[in-house]
């Protein structure tokens, strides 16, 4: 998929121990992180984990207490403009200029941006955006709708790094399949794409690499197969005759026998379990993929906004 | 400044902008009717005693002289209103307003810095309130021509008065830009903006019509708007010099705060 290791390509957004306080309020605390060209990179928290102060700050909407972050190789607090010039942002749960037509704010926010928008028309065409409705004044349209011009005017102008804050959020699962499908697309152009998300299905569905903030701390920064390799398995397996000893099977745990079935965790490598159980009497065998979920939900063990996450 | 965004906030105000206009204009051609039909019995009034000269007076206006007829126009709550529309309502909406709406995220997200927003807008509330100004001196122009009294004033010193005019109202127009930069809701600053306009407003006419507290009139901004003088022939430089202040200071203070303003998310 990649022409080279994205840990050796440049870092498109870098922060160095990035600490951001509102008052008494630490929004983000000593964050250090890359994002490097050609990924797609999530960045994961419930509401209030400072996922939006992050991003609002890598625009320099905010100004940093303390540390320092660059995109694109530029100082975020000197050089926001021209940041901005080469990034495209979908704020969440955008706002936009009601009393215009969709077409309209497209071509207003374009010419703002003075670039051309060599991509409009074919995330129309990809977002179901047909003229009849562009033609439609805003105020008319569902919250779907204006996501979908939320994603059209971020994209539009093909930026070099796309920041998409909570990005499918009231699409229609149609809608989030072609927006997908549009992320991997924009990754094989070699687009890098920065998005924060509380969807973790979404998450582990497109991203290579992800963040996960906890009260403005990171707890974790892997990409997302290593997450994944490291999660514990559910697995179950039906045995004839007398159950096995699994007692030396590495990484089995929490091992019950019901009958002649067993069920199991399994931490790490699969192969080896595989080998180790290998035998005629083995019936019948489930091992359930990890889940990003489990992850998460590993960071945020005992917190009310796990909740708040969805698979 | 951007052009793109200066002409689009122009166009979102044409209409507007047109209504108000063209009630400045015919507000301003009837103070001429008005002056013509009431300043005999406004003089007879005040010789008989039955008024004090102060009572019909308002601000630095009076309908006893053309002059003075014209500039109570221009002081008039009427003009105060038309004129404030855009120099309040435009402004403390300009920048407060597309925050609280949500909007401004997707402007600033484009290349434009902030100290280059703010000069945009301001450049557009100065362009709306200068209309609408002329708007209210060519109406009285207009209403001066149809009574036959374009001889009564130098009409020559008309430029001076639109620029004292545009001043006034232009540093009105940047505390409401100021406040706008300043808060994260419309409100906070449509309500500062608002208790400014009006104090000054109050210091003006109390101190014109109550001559004990004249000395109040020196800490309005009104008092320096003197279209009377100026169409005498009497304009005072300090007028203006007050007045060119009174814009610069807020303009400032909105070019030094804004750009270093948290925009948190809104709410």
């Amino acid at each position: 998929m990649h022409a080279e290791p994205m840990g050796t390509r440049e870092a498109v957004i870098a922060t160095r121990s990035l600490t951001k306080h509102y008052g008494n309020v630490h929004a983000l605390v000593d964050l250090t992180l890359d994002v490097r060209a050609g990924e797609i990179f999530g960045f994961l928290g419930p509401n209030g984990a400072g996922k939006s102060t992050m991003i609002r700050t890598l625009l320099g909407f905010l100004h940093p207490t303390s540390g320092s972050a660059t995109v694109l190789g530029l100082d975020v607090t000197t050089d926001s403009v021209e940041i901005r010039a080469r990034t495209g942002y979908l704020p969440g749960g955008i706002a936009l200029y009601d009393s215009l037509s969709g077409s309209d704010v497209l071509s207003y926010l374009n010419d703002l941006q003075g670039r051309e928008a060599v991509r409009r028309d074919e995330l129309c065409e990809r977002l179901q955006m047909s003229p009849a409705v562009l033609r439609r004044r805003v105020r008319d349209y569902s919250r779907g709708m204006r996501q979908k011009i939320g994603v059209i005017q971020a994209l539009q102008h093909d930026p070099e790094l796309a920041i998409l804050d909570e990005p499918t959020e009231g699409l229609d699962p149609l809608m989030q399949q072609a927006f997908y499908t549009l992320m991997d697309d924009l990754r094989a152009a070699g687009r890098t794409i920065f998005l924060s998300s509380h969807i973790l299905s979404e998450v582990e569905r497109i991203c290579d690499q992800v963040a996960i903030i906890r009260s403005g701390h990171l707890m974790a920064l892997q990409h997302v197969d290593e997450l994944l390799a490291r999660r514990k398995r559910k697995i179950s397996l039906r045995w004839r005759g007398s159950a096995p000893d699994l007692s030396e099977v590495p990484g089995l745990a929490d091992v019950v026998s019901k009958g002649d079935r067993i069920e199991a965790t399994l931490l790490g490598e699969v192969a080896g379990f595989v080998r180790a159980i290998a035998s005629p009497n083995l019936e019948d065998l489930t091992i359930e993929p990890a889940r990003l979920e489990e992850a998460f939900m590993e960071y945020y063990a005992g917190d009310d906004a796990s909740e708040e996450m969805r698979g | 400044m951007n052009v793109r965004l200066l002409a689009q906030t122009l166009r979102w105000n044409r209409l507007r902008l047109l209504a108000v206009g063209l009630a400045a204009f015919g507000w301003g051609a009837l103070i001429p009717t008005v002056y013509v039909g009431f300043s005999d019995a406004f003089r007879q009034m005040v010789d008989s005693g039955i008024l004090p000269e102060e009572l019909l007076s308002f601000g630095s206006g009076n309908f006893f002289s053309v002059p003075g007829a014209l500039t109570l126009g221009l002081e008039h709550p009427l003009a105060i209103a038309f004129v404030g529309i855009f120099a309040v309502g435009a402004t403390v909406g300009a920048v407060a307003g597309e925050r609280e709406r949500g909007t401004l995220e997707v402007l600033l997200a484009r290349p434009i810095s902030r100290r280059e927003l703010y000069a945009t807008l301001m450049t557009a509330a100065v362009l709306l309130v200068g209309l609408v100004v002329a708007a209210l001196l060519l109406g009285q122009v207009v209403g001066l021509a149809f009574q036959s009294l374009t001889s009564e004033v130098n009409l020559g010193w008309m430029p001076l008065v639109f620029l004292n005019g545009l001043l006034l109202w232009s540093a009105f127009a940047a505390f409401g830009m100021a406040a706008s930069v300043s808060f994260d809701r419309h409100s906070p600053a449509l309500g500062a903006t608002m208790a400014f306009v009006l104090i000054n407003y109050f210091l003006e006419i109390l101190g014109s019509l109550w001559r004990d507290v004249q000395w109040s009139q020196q800490y309005s901004l009104f008092h320096y708007f003197q279209p009377g003088e100026i169409l005498t022939g009497k304009a005072d430089p300090f007028d203006f010099g007050v007045l060119i202040l009174a814009v610069a200071l807020p303009v400032i203070y909105a070019l030094v705060v804004f750009p270093r303003r948290d925009l948190a998310a809104p709410s």
